[in-house]
Order: C-alpha cells, then structure tokens, then sequence
C-alpha cells in the first residue's frame, strides 16, 4: 500500500481543532466542574519560615456548623509529595505555606472562616534564607537528615576536560546567578477530587501527565493503578509546573474520603506563590577554555541549586545545568558539577525551560565576551564549534538530524548581523544565542511510552483517543492532523479523546518535549493501523490488491487508475456489512529506539536587537530573529505560537521575573507586583522554520515545545551585556541592575581616563 | 450575612437573585448564573481573565466588582458574542490567527479586545498595546492576539459582505492603513 505520496495536511497552517470552543466560553476547565454534594476546601499554611508545631488544634473549626472534615498531618501519615516532603506537615515545618491542615465546608468562605478557628502554636527556630546563610559552618540546620544543608553533590565529567584547560590557550570565567521565578499560569493551582467510595479516586486537576498522577496516587492511597481516575479538562498553562502530586491535590483526596462528599480546592492569588515548585536562587561558575582562533575547547560549569523547603526531586534533575552544552558544541572536555542546597524558603524545581535558560543565558553571554576579546565574529564562532549531522555526542548520542548551522546562518542573514555588530551606537546591542532540547527523555520517567487509538466511526469521523494532555500547546490538533494526513482525510473529521485514565490509553505526558515525537508515532501507528484495516475492505470492494491503494482528499482509490475510487465514510461503513462484521479500530505505540533520552533534539538560533536606557536601566527589545530547526513544521502556525510563547517567557525570566522574598516571605506575589511582559514592551518576532526531516519523528518533526526558550534566553542576555558593554552577573536584568553595571562601567572608565 | 435580592442582564437575558454584600459580579456570573465563559483567576484584579463588558462596550473586572453596585445593569460576556450561532469576528479572527492557546485567559482577553474594538474599530499599534495591557497571556505572548485584533476590521467587513446581497454592497473599501499588516510582520 502506497502511503505519504503527498503530504495534504502535514504543513499546512491549520487552526486548532479546539479554538471555537475556547473563544465562546464553552470550553471546560476545572474550576468550572461542579459534583452533586461538592465541598470546598482550603488549606492552613505555616506562618514561620521553620518552627517546631507545639499545638495545632483544631476542635473549634470542626464545630464550626457547615465544616465537614478537617484533616491534619496524622490523616496524612505516610502519603509523600516528594521523598521527604510529607504532604501535611505535623512536627517541623520548614517555609512559610507549608500545609498544617485541610478544611472542607459546604462553601469557601466557611472554609476560610474554619482556617481561622484552627489553633497553631510554634516555636520558632532560627532558620537560612539563602544559600549563602544555608552553607556557612554554623547555619542552622534546615532538616536533620541532610547535615550542612546538602541533599546532594553530583557532578560528571566527560573527555579530557583538566587536560583541555591545562592546553587551552585562554580560560574565562564568570559568576553567574538566577533568581527563583514563578510558572505563572493562566489558570491556578486547582483540583477537584471524589473518594467517596473507598474503591475509586476520581480526580480533575489540570496537569502535564495524568499517567504519573494516577502512579502517585495509587501509591499514596494503596490503591491499585487504575482504582485512581485521573482527569484533566482543559488545561491552562503548564511550564513545567504541573509535572507531580502536590500537597493539595492529596488533601482534596484526604478531605474526600473523610466527608464522603467531593471536594474542590481553588488556590487563592498570593497562595498560588507559595504552592508554586519551579525554579529557585541558583549559582553558577562558568569556566570554558578556549584557543585563539575561537575554538572551545572545554567548558567546566559549577552549579549551586536552591532547592528550598525540599531539594530531592531537582537534585534528580541536576544534570540539566551542563548536559545540553554538549549538544550544541563539539567539546573534547565538559564537567557539571551541582550541589543542592536547603534553605527555608519555597521547594524549588524546575521552571520554564528546565533550568537551562539560566545557564545559557551565562554561557551566551560569556561566549560572545570571547569572541569580542578574540575579536572574533561571534557568529562566526559558533559557527566554529557548532555540532553537525552525524556527530557523536559526550554521552554516545547520535544526532541523526541537526539543522544548528543552517540556523545560525539564517538569522546572521535575516537580522542583517554584519551590518550591526559592532557598530551599534552605545547602549543598543545585538546578541546571539544557540541552544538544543531533547524531545523525549526515557529513563527519566517510569517508562517512555505513549500509545493512541484511531477509532474510525460507520460515517467515516474519526477519533482518536489519547492520554496527552494539552494545556495549550496544540498537541491534540497535532494529533488530529497527522491522523488525517495518514487516513487522507481533514482534520475537521476527526475528533480527539483525551485527559480521561479510564478512556484513554497510556501515555507518560507532555513533558520533556515528547508529546510530537512519541505520541505523534504512536498516533502515527494507529492511524496506520486502521488504514490497514480499511484498505482491506477497500481492497474488496474495489477488487484491487491493497498495496495498490492510496488514501486521498477522503477517498481511497487505486494509485494507477484514479478513476477507480471508494468515498472514505463508504469503506468504513461497509466494513460492518462485511462477512465477519468488521469494526475499524487502529492502535498504535511508541518509544524512543535508544535505552536511555532520545533519539532527537532540535536545535534553535536566535539573534536580539535590545535598547538600554542609560539614565534608567530600562532594556527594550526591539527585534528577535528565530531560526527553529523543528526537524518538520506539521502546523507551523502552531510553530509559530510556540515560539512567542518563549520568546515572551524567556524575555520575561531574563529581564523581569522575580519572586522576591524577605525571610521567606513573599514581597510580590500578584501579576501587579511580580513583572512580565504586557503587549506594549513584546517585540517584532521574525520565524525561519528549518526543516531537517528527522528519520524518528513523525513526518520527520522533533519538537518545539522548550527549544526556543533556552536560545532566546542566551540570546537576549548577549544583546543586553552587548548594550551595556560587560557581562551582567545576574537575570533577572531588571532596570536597577542594569543600571548599576552601566555606572559601575562608567566609573571603570573615568578611572582609566584618570 | 444580609442578602438582598438584585437583577441583572446578562447577554440580554435578566434574571433576579440574592446576593450579600461581597459577593461579586464574577461569583454571580459564575456561580448564580453558572456561565463559566468567564474565568476566575486571581480575584484581585491584576490579571484580566475575569474580564466582562458594560452596557457602554467598555472592559471592566468582574472580581473587582461588587455584584450590588450593578443592580439593575446589563452586561456582556463571552457567552454573549455569538449571534445566531456564528462566532464574532474578533472571536473568528482569534482561532484563525492562532491567539488561543491553553485558552483560559481567552475570554477575558476576547472581552478587552471586544471593549477596544468598540471604541476603535480600526485601533493603532499604540491602542492596541494600551487596550490590551490589562490581560496577561503567557501562552501566545500577546503576539499573535494583536494579530487577530489588527485582522479584525476586515474580517467583520468579510463576514457582513457574505450576509448582505451583493448588488447593495456599497459598504467602504476595506484599504489598509499604513503599518497595517496581516501577519504581525512588517
């Protein structure tokens, strides 16, 4: 059977499947599910960034008339957000919003009035707000079991790195440090959860991967897996902040099963900052050894991680910091070293972008430093170490597809980089950055699989059932478009299930860039699958052989003569009168080929044009140029919105967002307070899709889900220190520390005139 | 606490209910008159998506308002762009120009865009930017929801045209203004 002679669907700008339902208002989101019997819950947090709980009495919420069940940490024996993260804490609580108890009532503000009758008595212990406090000899301790406030100290080391520093012509290092930032999704934090029957768990939360809630709550309830029921509605917004079980989500379980009624948990504004888990205050040391001629030829990056209340899940994580340098430059040395430190403030995880937009915002910066100081072009220096097709990466990865030079040259042209490097007038910059992601991470994971259904309905509509959350990133129009470019048909007629445990087939979830690549294939392979099953009927019916069939503009006719034809909706109508009844149900499911990550990574280059404001510090982003090698566009409007996304996010973490605490503490935590971009300070954003047809994705795409974030994040600190004329030590570059680098800048000056 | 019984229209319809003195127009467009187009985000007023329309055509916050104070008033929301089934044009022009995403901010950013259009049909860069300010959108970035909103003029003209009979089509040339792109790339 002949398959993809064109492609009718895969590239072409199609707009998602759910839009109409977004714009109206129908589409539902957690928030809006309401159960028969519902209460609502809320949460009692800790006031004391650490203090020992001496009492907590709750007797006088419980007689509060419309409470129906109050739970505290003895509720929660032995139920665990993280390894060492209890999900109500009853003896040490160790950062300000630490859960005390859970209360739920006929309505909010009974719950809110029951927190209030909840009596707390603490004695304050002395505690460390930073990682600087947390490691000094006589820091208090803040848990126990990890003397001198380390979870963990990791560190790898590959090829010759001593020896490359010992031969490199040139060392450079800087200190580089990343504020901690919030998620800051549309929708908060919420969740509804029904246990009132012992044997299920339903539960509606928005998420990243239903499939590792239903694993954490079967765990923590000793249920069996599929006992939990996991959905997720539409989901607003992810960032890498929906990945796990949080406490709240358990203390709805929890409060459910006590009063027997499901419960609703809906984080208020500031709450929704101290539930938060992304990233904290990390430190880095960046050292690369270079030769005169621009070549790099080792790089050593030291990273001290926040990891807050709680460390144990980043400490998981901790290879971010140095890995993905590999994959974008051929090095013959590269070592990570990453400490995890605990402070009593917030736990702390990962944020949008891993936590390599800190990281490669440092290495940007300081790369086009040595380029400058080599006087080098600084994109001809990337173009010098750039990774190739075939090359063999540190850790024995092949990257059978890569399109990182035909980036660098596309945005070196598109952006007009000759004609402004260098002479810009003083304090307007230009500033390039690279970067890769992996699309896909097994090994990280239980598993790396997904899987999907095609279902093909007696009127020829289509569905296909799928555990991939969207949460605004279009995978589920992704899906539907490849489906219909295998079936020959539009996305129009085919719909998608997803988001429900007990419908849809498994699925490891939208995170580490897997949702094209895995589920894609998976969709991939069911749609095919049911192709087969239909060319089969079609094969009869027409009385042809099947090999000869092509699937076209919703009819499935013969390659050799078109005039021998059969209507889609036909052929899958006939299959039921067939001798033996026939139904056509494809399946499909796929995982990377390799035992451990991926099998593709895109890569991304992006050039920024910035205006910095002397007298104030303001930066100003006038122009990114962003070249994607997504390995194939299948919705490139889809492309497209990705890339804004990042684009606003990585200019956000690397100008403006910052949760700033005082003794842990919140100072701002409201969308007034804590900065992100609004429509008047987003930039002109230009695309180059570069396609490099990568042989394990589908239809050759990889993935464009956190690629650009990280390039952009470089990108935008390079024309920043550009404008300014020095390396800026810490993002975000807000205004006062910009300015400050300018004065520092011109006093060095005055004081070299002198 | 006290409850008073008020009225209210909402998308033409009117209806009465009890309300005390701090329940909000958000609760009672969600909770009394279960129209959940319109989202509840932070509840302080700082992030737009609860974003409904007065009598006026004018962008107010719905968790900023108390339900009393609009007695007897009208208000528009999301759920009441739709006329005779057919999306509005700033909501077509919003699907087609990709400027939904997760979606969860889209009813209140569609509702600032519908206040701004009100006042400006054809609005400038500088009244898209000032209109659109109020709303936070992570997802798209606010890229691609000036886009719908520059490409709203003409897809109104569009869809009036197809609807009207052609021969009594005398209604304005749609002609571009300087600076007025349809891809958000100039």
């Amino acid at each position: 059977m002949k398959g993809e002679v064109t492609l009718d669907m895969v590239g072409q700008r199609r707009p998602r499947i759910d839009g109409p339902e977004k714009v109206s208002g129908r589409a539902v989101f957690t928030d809006d599910v309401r159960l028969p019997g519902m209460l609502h819950g809320r949460i009692l947090r800790s006031r004391h960034q650490h203090a020992k709980i001496l009492k907590l009495d709750t007797s006088k919420a419980e007689a509060l008339p419309g409470v129906h069940a109050v739970v505290v940490a003895e509720d929660a024996k032995g139920i665990y957000a993280t390894p060492n993260e209890p999900t109500i804490c009853g003896d040490v609580t160790r950062y300000i919003g630490e859960e005390l108890a859970g209360v739920a009532a006929i309505d909010e503000r009974t719950a809110a009035e029951a927190l209030e009758l909840i009596e707390v008595e603490y004695e304050v212990l002395p505690s460390v707000s930073t990682i600087r406090q947390a490691l000094k000899d006589d820091a208090p301790q803040v848990d126990e079991g990890f003397p001198g406030n380390i979870v963990s100290t990791d560190f790898d080391d590959w090829g010759t790195t001593e020896q490359s520093f010992d031969e490199a012509d040139l060392i450079f290092e800087d200190k580089f440090v990343s504020r901690p930032t919030h998620n800051l999704f549309a929708e908060y934090h919420v969740v509804v959860a029904d246990f009132s029957r012992p044997e299920k768990l339903d539960i509606w939360t928005p998420t990243q991967t239903a499939y590792l809630f239903q694993h954490s709550f079967a765990a923590a309830f000793k249920l069996s897996i599929n006992q939990v029921r996991i959905v997720h509605l539409h989901t607003g917004g992810a960032f890498s902040g929906r990945g796990s079980v949080r406490p709240h989500h358990y203390i709805a379980a929890l409060l459910s099963r006590k009063a027997r009624r499901p419960v609703k948990i809906f984080s208020s504004g500031d709450e929704e900052f101290l539930i938060c888990r992304t990233l904290g205050d990390n430190q880095y040391k960046l050292r690369t050894a270079v030769n005169r001629d621009g070549l790099v030829k080792a790089i050593d990056i030291e990273a001290v991680l926040d990891g807050g209340g709680q460390g144990h899940a980043l400490g998981y994580f901790g290879w971010m910091v140095g890995k993905c340098m590999s994959w974008i430059m051929d090095l013959e040395g590269l070592r990570f070293a990453r400490k995890v430190v605990l402070t009593n403030q917030r736990p702390n995880f990962l944020g949008h972008g891993g936590m390599m937009i800190g990281t490669n915002a440092g290495l940007m910066q300081q790369l086009q430093r040595i380029a400058k100081t080599l006087e080098i072009d600084p994109i001809d220096m990337l173009l010098k170490n750039a990774i190739e097709k075939g090359h063999i990466g540190m850790s024995g990865e092949t990257f059978a597809s890569c399109g990182l030079k035909e980036c660098l040259e596309k945005v070196r042209d598109a952006s007009g980089w000759k004609d402004k490097y260098g002479k810009l007038p003083k304090y307007h910059g230009i500033g390039v950055g690279m970067g890769s992601m992996a699309a896909g991470a097994r090994g990280a994971f239980r598993h790396d699989t997904s899987a999907a259904m095609v279902k093909v309905g007696e009127d020829g509509l289509v569905t296909v059932f799928t555990g991939i959350p969207d949460m605004g990133q279009g995978t589920h129009t992704t899906m539907a478009m490849i489906a219909a470019e295998v079936l020959g048909i539009t996305d129009s007629e085919i719909s998608v299930v997803a988001g429900d445990t007990d419908i849809t087939p498994v699925d490891v979830g939208a995170f580490a860039q897997r949702g094209t690549i895995m589920t894609g294939n998976a969709v991939k392979n069911a749609a095919e699958d049911a192709r087969a099953q239909l060319a089969k009927n079609a094969a009869e019916w027409l009385e042809v052989d099947e090999a000869e069939l092509v699937f076209h503009e919703g009819k499935i006719f013969v390659e050799s003569d078109p005039e021998k034809n059969a209507p889609f909706a036909k052929v899958a109508h006939s299959t039921l009168h067939s001798k033996e009844g026939r139904y056509v149900m494809g399946r499909g499911f796929y995982t990377t080929p390799v035992d451990y990550g991926t099998a593709a990574w895109s890569f991304g280059a992006q050039v920024v044009e910035v205006k910095v404001d002397p007298d104030t510090g303001l930066v100003n982003v006038l122009k990114v140029w962003v070249a994607h090698d997504c390995g194939k566009a299948i919705n490139p409007l889809a492309v497209e919105g990705q890339i804004d996304g990042q684009i606003y996010s990585a200019m956000s973490q690397v100008l403006y967002e910052e949760c700033e605490t005082d003794e842990g503490q919140y100072l701002n935590p409201s969308r007034l307070e804590y900065k992100m971009p609004r429509t008047y300070e987003m930039p002109d954003v230009e695309y180059i899709i570069v396609e490099t047809n990568d042989p394990y994705g589908p239809f050759g795409a990889k993935e464009v889900g956190e690629g650009p974030i990280v390039v952009g994040g470089g990108a935008i600190a390079a024309a920043v220190a550009d404008a300014v004329g020095s390396f800026l030590p810490e993002i975000p570059m807000t205004p006062f520390k910009v300015w400050r680098e300018i004065r520092k800048n011109e006093y060095r000056e005055q004081r070299k005139s002198a | 606490m006290a409850k008073h019984i008020m009225s209210l229209t909402v998308n033409g319809d009117k209806s009465e209910f009890a309300v005390d003195d701090t329940d909000t127009l958000l609760d009672v467009i969600r909770n009394q008159l279960s129209l959940t187009g319109t989202k509840r985000g932070c509840t302080t007023g700082s992030c737009g998506v609860c974003t409904v329309n007065n009598d006026r055509g004018e962008a107010m916050l719905s968790c900023l308002t108390l339900a009393r104070e609009w007695d007897g008033e009208s208000v528009t929301t999301i759920e009441g762009l739709e006329a005779d089934g057919q999306l509005d044009a700033i909501q077509a022009a919003f699907v087609e120009f990709g400027a939904v995403q997760c979606g969860f901010c889209t009813p209140g950013v569609i509702m600032s865009a519908k206040a701004l259009l009100n006042r400006y049909p054809q609005p400038t860069e500088e009244q898209i930017n000032e209109g659109m300010a109020g709303v936070l959108c992570r997802c798209t970035g606010h890229i691609k929801v000036k886009d719908a909103i520059r490409n709203d003029f003409r897809l109104r003209h569009d869809l009036a045209n197809q609807s009207k009979n052609k021969s009594d089509n005398d209604a304005q040339e749609f002609k571009p203004e300087p600076g007025f792109s349809y891809t958000g790339k100039k």
